[in-house]
């Protein structure tokens, strides 16, 4: 039996799925990633630091703001800027827009119709026209809070290196709090909807690992953590992850003290749970997510935690910008020296990298970066191997859906991984 | 007709004696806050850090002293994105028109602004009525205030510096607060009704007009602003601003007049039903002049510079006798390529041939012209012909002025057509002492000339077309010399008709003429004459007679009549009625010119001098004056 | 019959798709009038036939140009979506270096299957009939260019340029904060959004039609600008077309 699945659908990017079977034994099980390599890293050489942010925006459509928010970072702390305390409000509140809604289009648009049985959600257009009005509502909810702080949903305009060019007036975020709150009956839905799910039995021990949750959940940090309790800073990610490139795939893969490990909603949840909002922290005890949970299926269950948690939180993070009333944007003057830094941030689908080199003149002279679905694809590969052999009994066509869902699961990011 | 509308405005609107009121500036913030409580308030208020003019949510954020850079309230009379009706796709049914207009205030407008809807309204009035226009315009109270002109305004060149009407209310800065004019009884109310008195003191003595200082300046009248740019067609700077200008339409889309638009569909989501909306356009965009086969009547941005700059200064002029420009500098302002009006109106002037240093009171003094020729037409009628010491040039219409020294100067037509040389005939019929005194002059004489004065029948633009000549009495003389340049330039025309009537044989003109022009195969010679016992034996008719069996093309014929206006009220409507366009109807509105110079006032009808935008207009250009043909 | 629409993409950040994804409500309003038939990152379904095809992304590999033929030949009406499908945009940005070149930089590896070509615009492998510019592509104008083609009608882009937008938005221009745009000679459609930002143009929408080069060369000069600092900029999203 041999199962090819050429372009797995329902995932954002380009991937093959390939199994082989000879009787009992799985001779050959992997996902390729065909996506095309663009070489972003090597474009950004030559170009001036002001216009990084706006190109690497272009690597991922669904996740540019995170892009966008760790290449300013990262230059920010090559170039000792400092950010005022205005600013990174209004960032932490568009990273919130963005997980929200790469969250919420992965659980209803692309994991929602394997458990509701249909090819797509839009089948449901008119069986079940509330449930996708549903979830166009909550998604527009969730991309306001980009439009509104980053001007546009997708590859962002008002932020720029230091801080912001442009910042919503007060009374926009006084009208997003009023659609965020308005949210609430839809969320409680949602989850309502996703409880009622079950998930296949798969748990398996791995390395998981994200930001360190310092003063709250998993966000933006200068030190990682590891589920095996190390912490270790993000400078020297490269003493312990490694980048190396396979044949079957045209992103880079990456290992842990090698071996394979998580990024993403799961592995924060892992390493950071004590830290979500109130209500989210209900969620998950509703949705019987353990901390030592680490069944891939289950990362629709942690989005959905997550998407509770972003949604709370912005609601603070306006509260606050409100308190503290809206002050004018600052740019700072961008000094003429040499720099190179690490960073990261948590995106979507986890711990997003990004280091550059310049010179004087502000010009890229070395540009890298390792992104979360990278990270997991060895991760999936090693699922496939375990699970696979639960699967035997199973007809080619239940086979072939259960990998997907797995590889759904992580809601791998291909045209990002490859960038 | 100038709408009803406007007059009334005008006219009913303006409250007896306009009244003064000193008013704090929390005064003023209550005023505005209850007038939020009524009303759509416009005002200038800073949003995301820049000036802009909006719907005003807070009183305490409008803001009263501003600078001239942000938008006009053309934003809110005339909208970028202007809805004129819905309609519905599969049952093709239209809904109704959008006329409704929210109640609106206009809080804070500069005189330039003001001035400026003056402008909108004799365009948007004129003719059809727009109606949306009007909705919103009746529905808008506007609140004027005084301004501090900066390096770009030139409204001082243009009287647009000041206002005495054309506002509800106008707010003077003074010291520390401000002086509250009104200027409607609308304006009057609204203050009574909002910004009730609490000072109990004596009402302020009135301001003169105030007057603003611009360092930059048109350094000539601006009323020379037409007869520059008529000259200067052809000038050299237009190329020279094509060159320079990027076609972004910034400067007419800012402009407080400018008010070209383009119509487009735009369907609602559901494609069921949409709506026709007006959106501004540019006469600089590239395809603003294109048509369906894609050639472009105005290809090069030279002509399109040259088409604003004539549309602003030269063309509104001719049909409302006011500058399109109210010197905001709102173009220039936001203009990259730094074009700026007042730098290419100087130039212009500059590089103009000007008129040789003249002794004052020159203008009045004739030169002598040799008589060269005197024929006797009729009892009464004399021609002459008559010899300048340089050529003249003149269009078919066109007038000079006798001088008798002893008697004084009186204005004649000139009756032959213009053909670059030095000579022309005049008719002179004997009637009161001047004419006496020329009747005896005799072939070799000189007497004094003026001229020539006024403007003729465009004669080039009638090119192609039909001709149908109407001339009564001696409206036979501007009728004869375009006549005869037509007949000088046959091949150019289409037909040519001639219709003359008169009271009796005497009264006719040129008796001559006319017989040889009824026998002649190149134009149809009809007469009329009202005497039954006339000596050419033809049958008493009345001129409207001779429309009866007449068989013209209305898309092709240029139509000129020359009267009494009783004659006018007669024809015109016989024309209108066999499809001819308004604007292809010529009349001549000859009046006693004294002067020819557009100063003394004799020949005005109602706003305009004949001597000058006359005697010869399209009927579309004087159909509004009341003085014109009416009694 | 509703129409048959697909969505497919190629080398890209799929940011263009999810900006139609993006228009939410009025998605579901249009789901009325057509029949989406395949769109992979959302729907496991495929099409055989197709009027209305919208194409994102760039073309790099042999196997695309396969790939894009096939759609062309299945479908009526073929739509380049955003500037990647329409002129390379930002994935030819690299274009100045050999694939053998970028390859060493970023892989410093010659696998078989890291192979690319010089990435191209749809319109060099297959008949675009109309094009939606834009990185990411305006969902409105999406949207009219889609009910355009549900009625037949030939889709119009604006003609004019940004600057036109800035205006009636009333932004403050970007020259007198001595900043590079390509406003003036960029074609309208985005709203100005970048410059609402805070930001300047460059000019992902592409050139207006007449492009006044000289006198925006004039006006750079005179800001003190030079034009290498706008072709810099102009190159982000538009290397294989010709400079303003």
């Amino acid at each position: 039996m041999k199962i090819e699945l050429d372009y797995l659908t329902r995932i954002e990017g380009h991937g093959h799925l390939i199994v082989e079977r000879d009787g009992d034994k799985i001779v050959n099980c992997r996902l390729q990633v065909v996506e095309t390599p663009r070489f972003f890293e090597a474009m950004l050489q030559g170009r001036h630091i002001s216009d990084v942010s706006t190109i690497v925006a272009r690597v991922c459509g669904v996740c540019s703001i995170s892009h966008t928010l760790v290449s300013l970072k990262t230059m920010e702390k090559a170039l000792q800027i400092e950010v005022p305390p205005q600013a990174q409000l209004l960032r932490r509140l568009l990273s919130y827009g963005e997980t929200a809604q790469s969250h919420l289009l992965h659980l209803y648009f692309m994991a929602l119709p394997d458990h509701l049985g249909v090819p797509s959600l839009f089948k449901l257009l008119d069986s079940k026209q509330e449930l996708v009005a549903r979830a166009l509502r909550l998604k527009r909810t969730a991309n306001r809070i980009c439009e509104v702080v980053g001007g546009r949903s997708i590859h962002p305009v008002t932020t720029c290196l230091g801080g912001f060019s442009a910042r919503p007036e007060a009374s926009e975020l006084k009208k997003l709090r009023q659609e965020l709150v308005a949210t609430l009956p839809d969320l409680e839905a949602t989850v309502e909807l996703f409880a009622s799910f079950e998930f296949p039995a798969f748990n398996r021990q791995r390395n998981a690992l994200c930001l360190a949750p310092e003063n709250d959940y998993p966000l933006s940090s200068d030190n990682l953590l590891s589920s095996n309790h190390e912490r270790f800073p993000v400078t020297s990610h490269h003493q312990r992850i490694e980048e190396y490139i396979s044949p079957d795939s045209t992103a880079k893969l990456a290992r842990c003290e090698g071996d394979c490990y998580m990024v993403g909603p799961q592995a924060r949840l892992r390493n950071g749970q004590q830290k979500l909002s109130p209500m989210a922290a209900k969620v998950a005890t509703a949705l019987s997510l353990e901390q030592t949970t680490l069944n891939p299926f289950e990362n629709l269950k942690a989005r959905l935690v997550e998407v509770i948690h972003c949604i709370e939180e912005a609601l603070h993070c306006i509260d606050e910008l409100l308190l503290r009333g809206m002050g004018r944007v600052v740019t700072p003057n961008i000094p003429s020296l040499a720099g190179e830094a690490t960073a990261a941030i948590e995106a979507p689908r986890g711990t997003l990298f990004h280091s550059y080199r310049f010179n004087t003149q502000g010009i890229i002279e070395e540009a890298n970066c390792i992104i979360p679905t990278a990270q997991n694809l060895a991760s999936i590969e090693e699922d496939f191997k375990r699970l696979l052999p639960q699967l035997l009994d199973l007809s080619a066509a239940d086979i072939q859906h259960k990998l997907e869902m797995l590889v759904r699961a992580y809601d791998p990011c291909l045209s990002c991984s490859t960038h | 007709m100038l709408s009803d509308f406007s007059l009334k405005f005008q006219a009913e609107e303006q409250p007896e004696r306009p009244l003064w009121r000193a008013i704090q500036s929390t005064e003023i913030l209550h005023f505005v806050r209850s007038l939020l409580l009524a009303y759509d308030v416009i005002g200038v208020q800073k949003k995301r850090g820049r000036l802009v003019l909006d719907s005003l949510q807070d009183a305490a954020d409008l803001v009263l002293e501003f600078p001239p850079a942000v938008h006009s309230p053309k934003k809110f009379l005339f909208p970028h994105w202007d809805q004129l009706f819905r309609f519905k796709l599969d049952e093709n049914i239209l809904l109704e028109a959008e006329t409704a207009a929210p109640p609106r205030i206009i809080f804070g407008m500069h005189p330039c602004d003001l001035h400026a809807v003056k402008i909108l309204d004799d365009c948007l009035f004129e003719g059809e009525t727009d109606s949306s226009y009007r909705a919103k315009r009746e529905a808008t109270l506007l609140i004027g205030v005084d301004c501090t002109p900066d390096e770009f305004c030139f409204c001082t060149s243009l009287g647009t510096d000041r206002i005495a009407e054309g506002f509800d209310l106008f707010l003077h800065k003074r010291d520390g607060h401000y002086l509250i004019q009104t200027g409607s009884e609308r304006g009057r109310k609204l203050l009574q009704d909002h910004a009730p008195e609490t000072y109990d003191g004596p009402e302020e003595s009135p301001l003169p007009l105030q007057v603003k200082q611009c360092d930059n300046k048109i350094k000539f009248p601006f009323e020379s602003l037409p007869n520059l740019l008529e000259d200067a067609y052809d000038d050299k700077i237009w190329q020279e601003l094509g060159h320079r200008c990027l076609g972004c339409g910034s400067c007419t889309l800012l402009c407080p007049t400018c008010y070209c638009f383009n119509v487009q569909d735009k369907l609602e989501i559901s494609m069921q039903e949409g709506q026709r909306i007006r959106t501004w356009d540019s006469c600089q965009f590239d395809q603003f002049a294109q048509v369906a086969n894609g050639n472009n009547f105005r290809s090069s941005q030279a002509d399109r510079q040259r088409h604003r700059f004539f549309r602003k200064y030269k063309y509104l002029w001719e049909k409302h006798q006011r500058t399109a420009c109210v010197g905001c500098g709102r173009c220039r302002r936001e203009c990259l390529s730094e074009i700026e009006p007042v730098t290419v109106l100087n130039q212009m002037f500059a590089d103009s041939p000007q008129p040789a240093e003249t002794r004052p009171g020159s203008e009045y003094q004739p030169q002598m012209a040799q008589i060269i020729d005197v024929e006797q037409l009729s009892e009464k009628d004399r021609l002459f012909r008559l010899r300048l010491p340089q050529s003249i040039d003149f269009t078919p219409g066109s007038f000079m002025q006798i001088s008798v020294f002893g008697l004084g100067e009186a204005p004649f037509s000139i009756a032959s057509a213009p053909d670059g040389g030095n000579e022309i005939e005049l008719m002179v019929r004997k009637a009161g002492t001047l004419t006496q005194a020329l009747h005896r002059s005799r072939k070799g004489d000189s007497i004094g000339l003026r001229g020539p004065f006024g403007s003729g029948y465009p004669l080039a633009s009638m090119h192609g077309k039909d001709l149908l000549l109407v001339a009564g009495g001696r409206g036979l003389l501007a009728i004869r010399s375009l006549l005869q340049a037509a007949l000088a330039d046959r091949h150019n025309f289409g037909r040519i008709t001639l219709l003359c009537g008169a009271r009796d044989i005497e009264a006719l003109v040129f008796p001559e003429d006319l017989l040889d022009w009824h026998r002649s195969e190149l134009l149809d010679c009809r007469i009329a004459v009202k005497d039954p016992d006339n000596s050419w034996g033809i049958p008493s008719l009345d001129i409207s007679y001779l429309f009866k069996d007449l068989d013209i093309d209305p898309q092709r014929t240029i139509a000129a009549v020359s009267g009494p206006p009783e004659m006018y009220r007669q024809v015109n409507p016989l024309l209108f009625r066999m499809g001819l366009a308004e604007e292809n109807l010529y009349l001549n509105l000859e009046r006693h010119m004294k002067c020819g110079l557009g100063k003394c006032g004799k020949c005005q009808i109602n706003n305009i001098y004949v001597c000058e935008c006359g005697p010869i207009f399209p009927y579309s250009a004087i159909k509004h004056l009341g003085e014109a043909i009416e009694r | 019959m509703k129409m048959k629409v697909g969505l497919f993409d190629f080398a890209g950040c799929e940011g263009c798709q999810l900006t139609v994804m993006n228009l939410e409500d009025q998605l579901l309003q249009v789901l009325q009038h057509i029949e989406l038939v395949e769109f992979r990152e959302l729907m496991t379904e495929t099409a055989e036939q197709i009027d209305i095809a919208f194409v994102e992304g760039s073309i790099c590999r042999p196997g695309d140009r396969q790939r894009l033929k096939q759609i062309r030949q299945r479908s009526k009406v073929l739509v380049a979506l955003g500037s990647c499908a329409d002129n390379g945009g930002v994935n030819a940005l690299g274009s100045d270096r050999t694939p053998e070149v970028l390859r060493q930089q970023v892989y410093a590896n010659d696998l078989p299957h890291l192979y690319t070509e010089t990435p191209q615009p749809l319109s060099a492998v297959v008949k675009v009939d109309y094009r939606v510019p834009g990185c990411p592509i305006d969902g409105q104008e999406f949207l009219a260019i889609l009910q355009a083609l549900l009625l037949q009608q030939q889709p119009e882009l604006p003609a004019f340029a940004v600057c036109v937008e800035c205006k009636l938005a009333e932004y403050p221009c970007s020259f007198d904060y001595g900043q590079v745009c390509l406003g003036p000679v960029t074609r309208a459609g985005c709203r100005a959004i970048c410059i609402d930002g805070g930001g300047h143009c460059r000019g992902c929408r592409g050139l207006i039609d007449n492009p006044r080069t000289s006198p925006y060369h004039r006006i750079l000069e005179q800001h003190g600008l030079t034009v290498e600092e706008i072709l810099d900029q102009y190159r982000t999203f538009n290397v294989s077309e010709k400079a303003p």
